[in-house]
């Protein structure tokens, strides 16, 4: 045996451990889900139906408003929360700021707390006696408490500020440890050339920091199509399924209702399809190097 | 070489360990199963495994229950495994899906509204009680019709959810009513009467959760209608006395009389926070309305009010309530059909045991005479309060819950929040019937 050959070996054997689990715990389920996907039936009681499920998909009109809000969701909060993230990393990055381990902190801990918890915070917030419509009240702007929960728009809102408020640090953290890898001297040097803060952010910081925004913009995505606690746990997919996000209505069909495993099965390979496809459009956009 | 042999061995075990998580499963869970979850039943012939989830109600009612029936048969155990109800759905459903009966226990409660949706859906995980030594017809029917499939009893009627109307004396004072002014009355003059208190106190006479439907079923099962038919199809479109309820509802919220919060918490807050003057709900809200201690004395029960117009109507309806179901895991069947015919089904005397401390309220009618029912209670101003939901427990008629039954919940809530907001209720009736029946043609 060569040298060669023998670390080749070595590199296997370290690596067909943790090959063998990923194949037995994830993708081995995922094609059971998709067997799945092609049964239709009560409970147990399931026969083949081949893509009936899929064909059905698209004649569920709830399943249609879930797939709409999720994308409302989607296309209003990931811009508004990147957008956000960014600007915060790259003020906090600012070398002469003090108190920044204060100020990153305070952006983070939103992470910290439980994704159920703080929706129900947030649920209390905006009650109709909660703290905000009493400050609205006090402040003289509305006369009775408004239903923010009880209306479609405000509703929706609220899941949308909900959501900045809990990600947007964390979404700031990729963005502070992709500015570490910024040579300071690069801005320097733009300062020396009589650059203004706006043009540093938007052709050194911007360009340079192209794959974290990448990184950030494909997990957002991902989690937003996955948007579970929020819809369940705030709104309760409420007032008249205006909020329901396509997992809530998963959750309904295989556990709430009279169970629908093969359609729920289909449904979330729907999901698992979006994601794949958005993740790849947003790397092509992203990838400029030909 | 002693390092090299360290590594060697390392790797080994690494190895290994992935080999037995992999494929080591279903050798593990069975020994695994009984001590890990302490849910399956076991297979001791003289014990009994349970899972309910309240211990000052359904917990306690049950091991009361256990010593009762070990006065006669000392050498039987109950053993009762505190399980929340979603726990024992997503067990059941875990169960059922895979195949593994034997994870589950010889008796589990199981709430009435899903009692058929698992029958149907699992039927191997339920054992046919319509031959064994329980009398169904001790129950009342409306109660019993829950657990019932194809004719087949499957369940054990336990918890009562006679619906109540309960009043806040101090407030219809104010306004000169009595609680006697609510009794026996219909929903326009309730109406009416809601929207004198309103001008005179300030004060709605009735809240619920918005988007929720049980204001609108326990309205429906009082006037003996269902949202389907006995065929189990949905029945909303040309249902005249579901639309009648739905008109009630609307009228409710446009007078003011009753208003919508967004969750329970804040539902119970507004009679316990005195922004209302009263509710309806199953006879298990006295709990809830309970807790605030300061307002003892101050409240009154009394039927619900009828929907007019509508033939068959009664004062009476029901909301929520649970059932024992036994398990085709159970070893001796033989056993938990005598255990639950000699108490839940059959003793009055266990009845009067649970009822002072767990306010467990049978739906076994013949616990209703027993003395312990008739006891005044004085938080409900001296009234006896048991005795008196036993009796309107005997009068609901009973409501066909189909298998779809959550569906057409959610359904109609999504109909009920779109009329409120002013759509028209035969094309939102319509809409709530479609997607009923689209849910059904899987």
């Amino acid at each position: 045996m060569t040298l060669n050959k023998k670390h080749n070996l070595t590199g296997w054997a370290f690596l067909t451990p943790a090959t063998i689990m990923i194949a037995v715990m994830s993708f081995l389920p995922m094609i059971q889900a998709f067997i799945l996907s092609l049964q239709k039936g009560k409970g147990t009681d399931l026969t083949f139906t081949g893509f009936g499920n899929y064909v059905r998909m698209f004649q569920d009109s709830v399943f249609r408003q879930s797939i709409i809000n999720t994308f409302v969701y989607l296309i209003i909060q990931v811009p508004i929360m990147l957008i956000l993230a960014l600007i915060l990393a790259s003020m906090l990055n600012n070398k002469n700021l003090r108190g920044k381990g204060i100020f990153r902190t305070a952006i983070f801990l939103p992470c910290a707390t439980s994704l159920v918890s703080y929706a129900i915070i947030f649920r209390s917030l905006f009650a109709v006696d909660g703290f905000v419509n009493t400050i609205l009240i006090k402040l003289g702007i509305l006369n009775t408490g408004y239903n923010f929960l009880g209306h479609a728009t405000s509703a929706k809102i609220i899941i949308i500020i909900a959501l900045v408020w809990r990600w947007t640090g964390y979404n700031m953290v990729f963005y502070l440890s992709g500015l570490q890898n910024i040579e300071y001297s690069v801005y320097e040097a733009a300062k020396i050339d009589g650059a203004n803060p706006m043009q540093t952010f938007f052709k050194i910081t911007v360009p340079l920091l192209k794959p974290t925004i990448l990184l950030t913009a494909i997990m957002s995505t991902n989690g937003t199509l996955q948007l579970f606690d929020e819809s369940v746990n705030l709104t309760a997919g409420g007032p008249a399924n205006s909020t329901i996000t396509m997992s809530h209505y998963i959750y309904n069909v295989s556990f709430k209702y009279v169970p629908n495993f093969g359609y729920a099965a289909a449904m979330s390979f729907l999901i698992f399809i979006l994601v794949a496809v958005l993740a790849f459009i947003q790397m092509k956009v992203g990838d400029k190097r030909d | 070489m002693k390092k090299k042999l360290l590594s060697v061995l390392l790797c080994v075990a690494m190895a290994a360990t992935t080999v037995l998580v992999g494929c080591g499963d279903s050798n593990n869970s069975k020994s695994g199963g009984d001590s890990s979850n302490g849910g399956a039943a076991s297979g001791d012939e003289n014990t009994l495994t349970v899972w309910c989830w309240d211990p000052a109600f359904n917990i306690y009612a049950m091991e009361e229950a256990a010593k009762e029936y070990q006065k006669d048969h000392p050498d039987v155990t109950v053993n009762v495994v505190e399980t929340p109800w979603d726990d024992v759905q997503t067990k059941l459903t875990t169960a059922a899906t895979s195949g593994k009966y034997d994870t589950l226990p010889d008796i589990f409660l199981m709430q009435d509204n899903a009692f058929q949706k698992n029958v149907i859906s699992y039927p191997d995980a339920f054992t046919d009680l319509t031959d064994s030594k329980i009398d169904f017809s001790q129950f009342a029917e409306g109660k019993t019709a829950y657990s019932v499939v194809d004719g087949k009893n499957y369940g054990v009627p336990f918890d009562n959810g006679a619906v109540i109307a309960c009043y806040r004396t101090d407030i219809l004072e104010e306004a000169g009513y009595t609680v006697d002014d609510f009794t026996d009355i219909t929903w326009s003059e309730y109406i009416e009467k809601g929207k004198d208190i309103l001008a005179k106190t300030g004060k709605p006479l009735l809240s619920c959760v918005a988007g929720e439907s049980d204001v609108i079923t326990m309205m429906l099962q009082s006037t003996g209608s269902s949202l389907f038919d006995d065929e189990g199809n949905p029945d909303m479109v040309d249902n005249e006395a579901l639309k009648k309820v739905m008109e009630t509802y609307q009228e409710l919220i446009e007078t003011g009389v009753m208003v919508e919060v967004n969750d329970w918490d804040q539902y119970v807050g507004t009679m316990t926070n005195s922004t209302v003057a009263g509710t309806i709900n199953g006879c298990w809200i006295m709990g809830s309305i309970q807790t605030a201690e300061d307002q003892s004395g101050k409240w009154a029960i009394t039927n619900m009010p009828k929907m007019e117009g509508v033939d068959g109507a009664t004062n009476y309806s029901n909301n929520g309530g649970s059932s024992w179901a036994i398990t085709s895991n159970c070893k001796n069947v033989e056993l938990a059909e005598d255990f639950m015919a000699s108490t839940f089904a059959g003793s009055v005397s266990f009845y009067e045991t649970i009822l002072p401390s767990s306010g467990a309220l049978a739906t076994y009618l013949p616990a209703g005479d027993s003395d312990a029912y008739a006891k005044p209670s004085e938080f409900f101003g001296g009234d006896a309060v048991f005795a008196k939901i036993t009796e309107f427990a005997g009068k609901v008629p009973s409501n066909n819950t189909g298998v779809y039954y959550y569906e057409a919940r959610d359904a109609v809530g999504t109909a009920i929040t779109n009329i409120v907001n002013g759509a028209d209720i035969d094309s939102e009736l319509q809409k709530a019937q479609d997607t009923v029946n689209f849910a059904m043609e899987q």
